[in-house]
């Protein structure tokens, strides 16, 4: 339902000492979700998948590329004409603290997209208030009880719930989850990852899951595609299950590895792969962006930036001149 | 969480939420006497700046045989120089007063908040240009010109009054609204509300202007007493011909007219208007420090 | 000062704050041993009380907040809970590390990093400042970071895995052999956590630490600590040694904890969400098992009788099913 081809961003900021600093967020991404199909992205902090998630839902500008909604694309439409298929795709914040307003009753959050709705297509107020009470028993809250309530009367697990609801007012056909659980009780992430997993299946919405944490990419989208961005770029791309049983790129290595091993249940895996040293702004931007990181760097990798690509004996795309399989997650003891 | 006075249907909508919104100011009143005190007594000069001068003729009678009289159980405060009544001249006096200084507020209010979220709602070039005029307009020295118009203009309406302060006043809040609109845009409501396709109205009116409401009531009721202050220091320098009765007229007429600085007399009549003037900001501050918690909903509900 | 490891006894500590519905206990009845040398790791979701804990460890529970009953013996410095003023500060930062929750927003934002590190050099009446700062700046190349540099620098020049970092490197620089790590990597990517995570098992070796590490994320006591100890709704519902509590958990918490877990491989759908949701300091149950309202074994006498603390052997678990199950056997 949604592509885009060449994706490019740099944010120029306001630099402390020498003027004005650039920072590629995004060098040239292609992506691909289909409907009711879904996508993960993960990668490190700064790497930048939230801009590519807030360009995907319409909430960013892009300096290049193009992006096809259903087929049309969308840099020459003008804003106005935009809105409506942007709007197709909802994002959920991460933080469902800041995503509502606390001026506002949970009533008249879901009330106002609803209500635009029911003027456009000519519906009842009567439609407004049982589609409110629909789409809260979709997200499982009763909305005889939430519905009159203001959001710091709720949990933080039912915020994020309810965020989900208003997104669903507008019968979107994707939803962008932007570490929509990060800020949630442990206990009730999950219940979160599952109703995001369920509105798939039941409601054929496509989610695009953003996050560091590749075990939860796999828990709503294990059949979809993995992307795993690397300093604006798409380094390594192909179904999730592939990418994280035989990764080849030495950064999807290192951020497999990092996943913290449940000794006791768990066994670590044989060949761990740690960064040379830590992410830093000034990097290298001269061939390989991991090059100064990467601890099996070779000849050429500092020359020219390896692309995206198939090679031979490699089921998924890679950007690695050196594309090797290793064993780096952990294997459940019951298996060994 | 648990205290629900929010009836469990939650579809009759509007109405109940008004209804508990009311609620929720009476609660919040209830919390401490001391806002209930500065409701009472604003009100009370509302009620006064309406209805008092009714009760008064037009031009009160002179009494040529009780000019400057201390307070007695006839006159409280005492009789002014032409015999008048004090506390009837604090009551005629204070429409001026108060009507000048409500429509200050309002101009301020209006022009102050509207121009701060445009600004920083469309942000660029308008945001720019608009703040440039208001920091142009805030190094506008205000008493001196004010000591220039009066040369010019009389100053008899209060409406002409409250104008002018008005005019005068309405930057600070505009820069100030403006930055409150620049972090509130952040929020991810805000964007919530765009990703939705929610209009700009809505977005304005619904969502930003509530999350500012306690902020915008504050600098009202404090634009009051600015512009009581401001007025009254005009007519108390005698910058303003006495036009009309108001407190300030009578403190300067106190001060160098009926000698209050001498004699005891005259007290009462230098006494009456700066004591009027002290009640109402102090209702002022006082329903002020509740404007914090009718307007938050968290606060407001427990 | 001692120059080793102290050991930590912790117990019936209650800890009460105030609030309007009276004064309700945040952390009730913990008895808890931190055995000298080791890491001990305390999981909880939010609210659960965990700070709360880790603060008493220094006496350091703020008004509207008191401990309320309970002893913390330290080894080397007594009974802390009597602790008062001149002696308390000074067992700060020279005995007691601390790392606070959000360390990497705990830095003051006007000062750099070296200027902070004399004042806290200064309140404790160090004499040799220079030694702090070599000190300090041995202690940042251990970790990876240029001392020189990073001492230079503001808070908002250092990322947020350099000042979490920074933070360690300040709960040390005294010399304390008793560390409090709360939520050490909160709000970091996975490859900071691991590097941090690294940082701390290391330190912990090389300088001779007993360490708290306090975290909602069972991962990272997974990866770091000796004893894990489980808190629900103020109270340790179950610890022992880390990897057989993550084998065979008997608490019905932490079994559902660990199976609301999604794991890298194994069947993704057996990961099952934990029904309810945690309570809060007004809604936590005043007496039964706090656990109940979301327990699959929960029985009548949960209701009335709050479970008392079983050890067998090393593990410890506080839950009726358990206990009888123990008998029954
Ligand atoms: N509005 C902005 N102005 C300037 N720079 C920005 C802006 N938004 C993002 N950036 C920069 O772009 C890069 C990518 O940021 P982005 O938020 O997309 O990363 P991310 O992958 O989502 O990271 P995280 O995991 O921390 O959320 C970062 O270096 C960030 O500092
Ligand atoms: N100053 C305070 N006043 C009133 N209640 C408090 C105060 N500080 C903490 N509490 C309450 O005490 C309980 C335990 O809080 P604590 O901060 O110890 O939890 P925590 O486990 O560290 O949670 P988190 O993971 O969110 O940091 C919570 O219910 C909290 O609301
Ligand atoms: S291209 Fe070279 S430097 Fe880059 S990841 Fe592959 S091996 Fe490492
Ligand atoms: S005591 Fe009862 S309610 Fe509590 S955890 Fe055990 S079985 Fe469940
Ligand atoms: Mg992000
Ligand atoms: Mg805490």
């Amino acid at each position: 339902m949604i592509n885009g081809t060449g994706i490019t961003k740099t944010f120029k900021q306001r630099g402390n000492v020498l003027g004005r600093r650039e920072v590629p967020a995004l060098r040239g991404v292609d992506f691909e979700i289909g409907k009711g199909g879904s996508a993960s992205f993960i990668g490190e902090s700064g790497c930048g998948k939230t801009t590519l998630g807030r360009i995907i839902a319409g909430l960013e500008t892009y300096d290049s590329g193009e992006i096809e909604i259903d087929g049309t694309p969308m840099s020459p439409l003008k804003l106005k004409h935009r809105q409506p298929h942007f709007r197709k795709i909802q994002m959920i914040h991460q933080d469902p603290y800041s995503a509502l307003n606390p001026t506002r009753t949970i009533y008249q959050t879901l009330q106002a997209p609803l209500a635009l709705r029911a003027g456009q297509t000519g519906r009842s107020k009567g439609w407004i208030d049982e589609r409110a009470a629909e789409v809260l028993s979709l997200v499982g809250l009763d909305p005889g009880t939430v519905l009159s309530r203001y959001p710091h009367q709720l949990s933080g697990g039912m915020r994020q719930r309810v965020v989900i609801a208003r997104a669903l007012t507008v019968d979107p056909e994707m939803l962008v989850a932007d570490e929509a659980v990060s800020m949630i009780d442990v206990s009730l992430r999950l219940g979160i990852l599952a109703l995001l997993k369920d509105l798939r299946e039941r409601l054929g919405v496509s989610v695009l899951f953003i996050t560091h944490d590749v075990a939860t990419a796999r828990y709503i989208g294990g059949d979809g595609e993995l992307y795993v961005i690397y300093r604006g770029q798409v380094v390594e791309r192909g179904p999730v299950d592939t990418i994280i049983a035989n990764p080849v790129h030495p950064y999807t290595q290192s951020l497999l590895s990092a996943i913290p091993v449940l000794h006791g249940l768990e066994l670590p895996g044989e060949e761990p792969v740690v960064p040379l040293e830590s992410l830093t702004e000034n990097q290298s931007e001269s061939g390989c962006l991991f090059a100064a990181r990467c601890p099996f760097r070779g000849d050429g990798c500092t020359d020219e930036r390896p692309l995206l690509r198939v090679t031979e004996g490699v089921p998924q795309e890679h950007a690695c001149y050196y594309p090797q399989r290793r064993s780096v997650i952990a294997r459940p003891m019951s298996e060994v | 969480m648990s205290d629900t006075l929010i009836p469990e249907t939650g579809m009759s909508t509007s109405a109940t939420m008004r209804r508990n919104f009311w609620l929720g100011v009476w609660r919040v009143m209830k919390r401490k006497p001391s806002r209930m005190a500065g409701v009472v007594i604003i009100v009370g000069f509302a009620f006064m700046g309406v209805f008092g001068p009714m009760f008064f003729p037009d031009h009160l009678p002179d009494n040529p045989n009780a000019i400057t009289q201390p307070p007695s159980w006839a006159h409280w405060f005492g009789t002014d120089p032409q015999g008048r009544d004090v506390v009837a001249l604090v009551i005629t006096g204070s429409r001026y007063v108060l009507l000048s200084a409500a429509v200050t507020a309002l101009i301020t209010v209006v022009f102050g908040t509207s121009l701060g979220l445009f600004s920083g709602f469309k942000r660029g070039r308008w945001d720019t240009v608009l703040m440039r005029i208001t920091d142009m307009k805030l190094t506008i020295p205000g008493l001196p010109l004010l000591l220039v118009l009066a040369t010019v203009w009389k100053f008899g309406s209060p409406i002409q009054m409250g104008l002018v302060l008005g005019l005068l006043g309405w930057g600070g809040v505009a820069r100030a609204v403006r930055a409150q609109t620049l972090s509130l845009r952040e929020r991810g409501f805000i964007e919530a509300a765009r990703g939705l396709g929610l209009s700009t109205k809505h977005i304005i009116s619904k969502e930003l202007l509530p999350s500012m409401a306690p902020y915008i009531a504050m600098n009202m009721l404090i634009a009051v007493t600015g512009a009581v202050y401001a007025q009254v220091g005009l007519f108390f320098l005698g910058v303003l011909p006495y036009e009309s009765d108001n407190w300030g007229v009578m403190l300067n007429l106190a001060v160098f007219q009926a000698g209050a600085m001498i004699t005891t007399n005259a007290l009462g009549y230098l006494l009456a208007p700066l004591l009027a003037i002290l009640l109402l900001t102090l209702g002022i501050v006082l329903v002020v420090d509740a404007m914090d918690e009718i307007f938050n909903p968290r606060l407001r509900e427990e | 000062m001692a120059d080793q490891a102290p050991g930590v006894r912790i117990d019936g500590l209650t800890v009460v704050y105030k609030t309007p519905a009276g004064e309700l206990p945040a952390v009730r009845g913990i008895s808890l041993t931190l055995e000298p040398g080791t890491i001990t790791g305390i999981v909880g979701e939010s609210g659960s009380g965990k700070s709360t804990l880790a603060l008493s460890l220094l006496n350091a529970v703020q008004p509207p907040g008191r401990i309320a009953a309970g002893s913390v013996e330290i080894d080397g410095l007594g009974d802390v809970v009597g602790f008062a003023g001149e002696q308390l500060r000074k067992a700060r930062g020279a005995h007691i590390g601390y790392v606070f929750q959000a360390a990497q927003n705990s830095l003051n934002p006007l000062k750099t990093v070296g200027k902070q590190l004399l004042d806290l050099g200064r309140s404790h009446g160090v004499a040799d400042l220079r030694g702090l700062v070599r000190e300090a700046r041995e202690l940042l190349g251990r970790m990876g970071l240029d001392g020189a540099r990073v001492l230079d620098s503001h808070q908002h020049e250092l990322s947020g895995g350099m000042r979490q970092r920074v933070g360690i490197m300040l709960a040390l620089v005294l010399n304390a052999h008793l560390v409090v790590l709360d939520e050490p990597t909160t709000a970091l990517d996975m490859i900071t956590q691991a590097n941090i995570l690294k940082i701390v098992r290391e330190v912990h070796a090389e300088r001779g630490l007993t360490t708290l590490v306090i975290t909602h994320d069972i991962g990272v006591v997974a990866e770091v600590a000796d004893r894990l100890a489980v808190m629900y709704g103020g109270r340790l519902v179950e610890q022992g040694p880390t990897r057989e509590v993550l084998g065979s958990p008997r608490h019905p918490y932490t079994r559902g904890l660990i199976r609301a877990i999604p794991r890298l491989v194994g069947d993704i759908d057996e990961a099952r969400a934990l029904p309810g949701r945690p309570p809060t300091l007004v809604t936590v149950p005043k007496e039964g098992c706090v656990f109940r309202e979301r327990c699959e074994l929960r029985m009548d006498v949960c209701d009335t009788v709050d479970p008392s603390v079983v050890a067998d052997g090393s593990r410890i678990v506080a839950c009726h099913a358990v206990t009888v199950k123990e008998h029954a056997s």
